[in-house]
């Protein structure tokens, strides 16, 4: 199967050191990739390389084989236009009210579409979240959660065809995290292609069919879930491990607090 | 030693190289502004109103206050000379040719530099800049490019602004002392006023609104990971606004008077 997003021997320094080493992984279309690895491996930063948004120092990073970094405007505005990315730390636009962070990618790549049109759009969105009241607010008025949130439905107000998961799931409370996963769901049953980063073994279980697995900044396994639990590699088996049971563990510890 | 002064020209030279690749870039993305489909026009409109619309009190009242003053002292000293008419060319060259762009620099790069690179730099930390990038939309022809035509195109119109203050200003202070018709004062400011003149001074505001906005978007954007970074790059804003629009403003009185 032809990759849609493919990098080859990437290198990424960062102050001076480097952060990603001589990368090489490839991502299926429609397919979803989780990213699995011990903090400060260069998870969220091999997210940014593959969706174009830090280039890499050497290397190349290629969609169904054309070289990202040498697209004309046209072909990286389509590429744009066909993905989203949902960050760690949600990144909303601080100075815009959250109809304005979700209106502006609409209003960038489809500027003939009527306000009234977006404003439905939006407000479709934001129902389905619970969040149509904070429409007018500006992100520093919404809890960390709400933020992740918008941020999501930021990333996916275009429908996209490539979806970029940062660390989803944190901070997102039951219900809302359910709806999320669920929505996430649908897009990849429709053949959006889903790449995450995360240490969530419940989204994990759910969506993924190929995992990657990154060590100081190197690629550890790259292959289908079946595969990478056959691996025989230990310090593969020691991170998946460690990474999923810590996951589990803090979620057993804030239930038994709820027990009590 | 000699390989850390290497190092040191090398590197300045590299961010010299860097700085004038950014201009260039900022220049081009500014001429295709215009002509593009924008969503960066309120941004535009925001800036004029935050750099000229906000910045017309303290114009105004320094304008007012420096008219006044040159008004003052070359009525109580130009007479003694038998140069009384003097004034009136002072008042140009000071006002209009010197103090005016430069004043009205300083104002800007005071409360828009520093705001600039401020806000450019929270951008970066938060990851606000690699959203616009994730969207598809160029921070330089949407953030850079309406704050660089914002800021230039608010100092052309304040200098005029505070020309025309300082030359009302010295005329209203000019009726306590010795009162003279409107017509009468007007006519003799007229007089010695040339083209060249009015020229100088919008070349020397479109200049520095061009050096005030470069660098405090410049600075803004060479904010890397740490919020400790923002302070230090709106002090070299500031400083290097400061710098470069009297550098600027030595060189085009020289080219006028050689």
């Amino acid at each position: 199967m032809e990759s849609l997003i493919e990098l080859q021997s990437v290198t990424v320094h960062s102050q001076e050191h480097i952060s990603l080493d001589e990368v090489s992984v490839a991502f299926p279309p429609n397919r979803s990739t989780v990213i699995m690895g011990p903090s400060g491996s260069g998870k969220s930063l091999l997210l940014k390389v593959a969706a174009a948004i830090i280039p890499p120092d050497s290397g190349r990073v290629l969609m169904y084989g054309k070289n990202l970094q040498r697209l004309g405007q046209k072909e990286l505005l389509g590429f744009r236009r066909s993905s989203g990315f949902m960050f760690q730390d949600a990144a909303l636009w601080e100075n815009k009210t959250i109809f304005e962070n979700l209106a502006l990618p609409i209003q960038f790549h489809s500027p003939r579409r009527s306000s009234e049109e977006i404003e439905n759009r939006i407000r479709k969105l934001l129902n389905t979240m619970n969040l149509l009241d904070s429409l007018t607010l500006r992100p520093a008025a919404l809890s960390e959660g709400e933020r992740k949130i918008v941020s999501f439905l930021r990333a996916i107000v275009l429908d996209p065809q490539i979806l970029f998961l940062d660390e989803p799931t944190p901070s997102i409370d039951h219900q809302l995290l359910e709806k999320m996963l669920g929505m996430i769901k649908t897009l990849n049953e429709k053949g959006c292609t889903i790449i995450a980063v995360t240490h969530d073994a419940h989204l994990t279980s759910m969506i993924a069919n190929h995992l990657v697995v990154l060590k100081d900044g190197r690629v550890l396994e790259a292959a289908g879930i079946a595969e990478v639990r056959r691996s025989a590699n230990r310090e593969v088996i020691e991170i998946l491990t460690q990474v999923l049971s810590e996951a589990a563990t803090y979620d057993t510890d804030i239930l038994d607090l709820l027990e009590e | 030693m000699i390989a850390r002064l290497g190092k040191n020209v090398s590197d300045a030279f590299g961010n010299f190289l860097y700085a004038t690749g950014f201009l260039f870039n900022l220049v081009k993305e500014s001429a295709l502004f215009l002509r593009r489909r924008q969503v960066g026009f309120r941004v535009l409109v925001m800036q004029l109103l935050f750099t000229a619309v906000e910045a017309m009190g303290i114009i105004a009242l320094i304008s007012l206050g420096l008219g006044a003053v040159i008004v003052v002292q070359g009525i109580s000293i130009l007479p003694k000379f038998g140069q009384g008419k003097l004034i009136y060319t002072i008042l140009l060259i000071v006002i209009t040719r010197e103090l005016g762009p430069l004043l009205t620099a300083f104002v800007i790069i005071a409360r828009s530099g520093t705001a600039i690179a401020t806000e450019l730099g929270n951008m970066v930390i938060s990851h606000e800049i690699e959203a616009y990038v994730s969207v598809g939309i160029n921070p330089i022809s949407y953030l850079a490019v309406p704050r660089f035509l914002g800021v230039t195109l608010s100092m052309v119109l304040l200098t005029i602004y505070f020309n025309l203050f300082g030359l009302f200003g010295s005329y209203v202070v000019t009726q306590f002392i010795t009162p003279i018709q409107l017509q009468d004062y007007f006519h003799n400011l007229l007089g010695v006023m040339s083209v060249a003149d009015i020229a100088s001074s919008l070349i020397k505001a479109l200049v520095f609104g061009v050096l005030i906005s470069f660098t405090a978007i410049y600075q803004g954007f060479k904010v890397r990971v740490s919020t400790t970074e923002i302070p230090q790059v709106a002090i070299k804003a500031v400083g290097q606004g400061f710098v470069l629009c009297i550098l600027a403003d030595a060189v085009i009185t020289l080219i006028y008077y050689v």
